[in-house]
């Protein structure tokens, strides 16, 4: 068994080593995107019970970035329904023999908690400015700024950790269970990791959701904030 | 362990990719389809109120329309009354003035056919006296009658005109009596008529039973009616005249 913490280069682009991880993000990132295409390929007005079956995916990430955000949800789709459907595709991944998820590995976490980082300061800015979403490191008061760049950091690194630290640690005991029990053993722990992989995108994308809604309700003037939210 | 720059990078641009396309080819067209879908159900839920309403308005003129019948109807059989009434009085005012015309036409005729049959009876009864007045007068037929009759016949030669007296003097006269004259009688005549004309005119005699009795002179330019039968002939047009 490969560590997860090994770097297993599978070829080189020109200087640039191209590992495991990220050609099982490119299968990964094929697969979803041709499986997107085909299935919003015939889309009707009276839905087939597979187009029901991906519109009620669409509305239920909708429906929570509603509930969390509590703003319309179209801006934000793309991002949270991608994050939680690759981390979620990706987790699941450890499924196919002798494929380790890209999650498990830390600069795919590093990856995921980099965007939503990026992701923050973006949508922050956009619904402020860059004078507003820099005024939220002063909230509530000027010398708290320290510490909310600090925070800014560190949430960060917690997405990271968390995510890292539950998938790779599930490959690591399946594998340790594997090469000591034998074949049929660690069955249970592949489904506890299956639950686990499920709950962490899940955890991952409603952090996600969590951080930009705090910087974009931050960074917003507070009467768009109360008009926004007074609309049905 | 050891972060591995490079594919931290790749990762993070496979990652912004993977957003974009499935941004492009998964959660765009499923939201759109989706609120399109949302679109056409808030159309049809919209046309269905719309319709709805016309309906309740269709019922409710439906059920204005049904209590208006009862009023409708009312309004219509008080018209029609109104009409038959006007109809009734229009055609007993018709048939009162025809009516009346004919009462009026038939009075006339019974009035024209009253006065015809009066004006036949006048006539029968006029034929019928001048017919007893000429056969009692035939029987005053005699020479007292006629030298009356003479007298008269004179009278009126005498009355003509000078110029006219001549002419009819110069030619041939005809002295028409109802019976025989015998030859004193002639000359008497002839005397008594050539004095009137004041010449002697040439004079033949002719019988006519028709005149009953008297004298009547007839000349190419005269004729002097002086009988009895001239006489009714003239009471009888008189009588037809009244």
């Amino acid at each position: 068994m490969n560590s997860p913490l090994a770097r297993d280069v599978m070829f080189h682009l020109g200087p640039v080593a191209i590992t495991e991880t990220v050609v099982a993000t490119w299968v990964i990132m094929a697969l979803l995107v041709v499986g997107g295409y085909l299935a919003t390929r015939r889309l009707q007005l009276l839905p087939s019970k597979q187009q029901a079956a991906f519109e009620l995916i669409v509305v239920t990430v909708d429906a929570q970035i509603t509930a969390t955000m509590q703003v319309e949800p179209t801006p934000y789709r793309g991002l949270i329904g991608t994050l939680f459907v690759f981390i979620f595709v990706a987790n699941w991944s450890t499924l196919v023999p002798g494929v380790e998820p890209p999650t498990a590995h830390i600069e795919t976490d590093a990856a995921l908690a980099l965007l939503v980082f990026g992701a923050v300061i973006w949508f922050g800015v956009r619904a402020g400015g860059v004078g507003g979403y820099l005024a939220t490191f002063a909230s509530p008061s000027p010398i708290m700024i320290p510490l909310n760049f600090v925070e800014s950091l560190t949430r960060t690194f917690s997405l990271l950790v968390r995510l890292f630290g539950n998938v790779m640690s599930g490959v690591f005991v399946i594998g340790i269970v594997l090469s000591l029990a034998g074949l049929l053993v660690p069955i249970p722990l592949m489904a506890l990791d299956l639950l686990t992989g499920a709950v962490q995108a899940y955890i991952f994308a409603v952090l996600a959701m969590v951080f930009i809604a705090g910087g974009v309700a931050e960074a917003k003037p507070s009467s768009k904030i109360s008009h926004e939210r007074t609309t049905p | 362990m050891t972060i591995d720059w490079a594919t931290l990078g790749l990762q993070t641009v496979n990652v912004l990719v993977l957003i974009w396309l499935l941004q492009r080819f998964f959660w765009r067209p499923l939201a759109q389809m989706i609120e399109r879908r949302r679109q056409t159900a808030q159309m049809m839920l919209t046309e269905a109120e719309a319709k709805h309403a016309e309906a309740e308005a269709a019922l409710t003129a439906i059920a204005a329309t049904r209590a208006g019948f009862a009023a409708e109807r009312d309004a219509i059989l008080a018209a029609a009354r109104t009409e038959a009434e006007h109809l009734r009085t229009a055609a007993l005012a018709t048939t009162a003035q025809e009516a009346a015309t004919l009462q009026t036409e038939a009075r006339a005729a019974i009035e024209r056919e009253k006065s015809a049959i009066e004006l036949a009876w006048a006539k029968r009864a006029n034929l019928l006296a001048v017919e007893i007045a000429g056969r009692l007068a035939a029987r005053l037929e005699g020479a007292a009658v006629r030298a009356a009759f003479l007298d008269f016949l004179c009278a009126e030669i005498k009355k003509m005109p000078e110029a006219a007296r001549r002419a009819a003097a110069g030619a041939a006269l005809e002295v028409i009596s109802a019976t025989k004259l015998d030859a004193g009688e002639e000359d008497h005549c002839r005397a008594a008529i050539g004095q009137a004309f004041g010449t002697g005119p040439v004079i033949t005699f002719k019988q006519d039973p028709t005149l009953i009795a008297g004298l009547e002179l007839h000349g190419p330019q005269l004729t002097l009616s002086n009988s009895w039968r001239a006489d009714l002939a003239r009471i009888l047009a008189e009588l037809g005249h009244e």
